[in-house]
């Protein structure tokens, strides 16, 4: 469980940009997390109450967005999601690719005025 | 709602320690200080290994030490006792440390004093491996006790590291511990991963690591 680190950080650097911006009112804060990410969406939700407590951001909502964990096989080109597949290329079952994505832990945007 | 809009930032969180990490190497390998990360899960025998290496080592370069929990001192009271100089960093409940910890517990060391760095990292084979601390080199330990399967539930971990300590060797005949299948799942991770099977308490293949150390260490 190191959500509470990260997102400490992450509430930090939307304040930061928020003051350059001069942005006074931040609705929705916007996550983008990939599936292999060891950021957990259900502890990132858990713990974002308590990092945003007292900050500029203790009225903002958060919104995560899953990012899939595409892969693409070396063998055949086939696009698959790697957990799904578990991590074998369901067309011709090769272990033998590279991933396309899945690892992002990302601030995508914020809703604000 | 419509006086609000939509600002894309589209920011990694992790970006900022990257470029502090990478700065941080640069100006180690500029003031010829080599930093090793020091990672395992707790128990794995990690500061017993920093203290075999002192012991092998301090009387050719100087070393310093930094010593990262979530609260204690323990280990750097053991540490202090061979006379290196220690730093105890607490990270304060967070499960690993970041290069800005790093750097801070390397100025207080002094990096003019010191040209062999420690990081004894946070006991946890997760967190650690996520976060570059600007280390020279990685190195993790893996002892006999906590299987051989390790290498296939932290793979992130296993795949980072510059060298595998495989410690407790000594103890290998009262585990089912596998230490080819171990050597092999390692290097399917990392083709370029230095093994070595090592007890820190006998003192079985610490010349061996200690020997790759002086090949890292510029005086």
């Amino acid at each position: 469980m190191h959500e509470l680190g990260v997102i400490i950080e992450v509430v930090k650097k939307v304040e930061s940009f928020a003051k350059k911006n001069r942005i006074v009112e931040i609705d929705t804060l916007v996550l983008q997390i990939g599936e292999l990410s060891s950021m957990v969406p259900k502890y990132v939700e858990a713990c974002y109450p308590a990092a945003v407590d007292g900050t500029l951001l203790q009225d903002t909502k958060l919104k995560i967005e899953i990012l899939p964990c595409n892969a693409i096989c070396k063998n055949c080109n086939k696009v698959f999601n790697l957990i799904e597949a578990q991590k074998k290329c369901p067309d011709c079952e090769s272990e033998e690719w590279d991933l396309l994505g899945g690892n992002e832990f990302l601030i995508k945007e914020i809703i604000a005025c | 709602m419509d006086k609000f809009k939509v600002i894309e930032i589209k920011e990694s969180v992790f970006e900022d320690n990257e470029r502090q990490a990478n700065l941080l190497r640069e100006k180690l390998e500029k003031e010829n200080v080599f930093l090793l990360n020091l990672m395992s899960s707790p128990g794995s025998g990690k500061t017993t290994t920093v203290l075999r290496t002192i012991e092998a080592l301090k009387d050719e370069m100087r070393i310093g030490v930094l010593e990262a929990d979530i609260d204690s001192d323990v280990d750097a009271h053991a540490v202090v006792q061979t006379g290196v100089e220690v730093i105890q960093l607490h990270t304060g409940g967070m499960c690993h440390l970041d290069a800005d910890m790093t750097k801070q517990g390397l100025l207080e060391l002094g990096t003019k004093e010191i040209d062999f760095a420690i990081l004894e990292n946070v006991g946890n084979l997760v967190c650690p491996a996520e976060f570059d601390t600007g280390a020279s080199k990685n190195a993790m330990i893996l002892s006999v006790p906590e299987g051989d399967d390790k290498p296939l539930k932290y793979p992130l971990m296993f795949s980072m590291v510059n060298v595998l300590l495989i410690n407790k060797i000594d103890t290998i005949d009262y585990f089912d511990f596998d230490l080819d299948a171990v050597k092999k799942r390692a290097k399917k991770l990392n083709p370029n991963i230095k093994i070595i099977p090592i007890s820190a308490k006998t003192g079985e293949g610490i010349n061996e690591w200690v020997d790759w150390i002086r090949t890292q260490v510029k005086k």
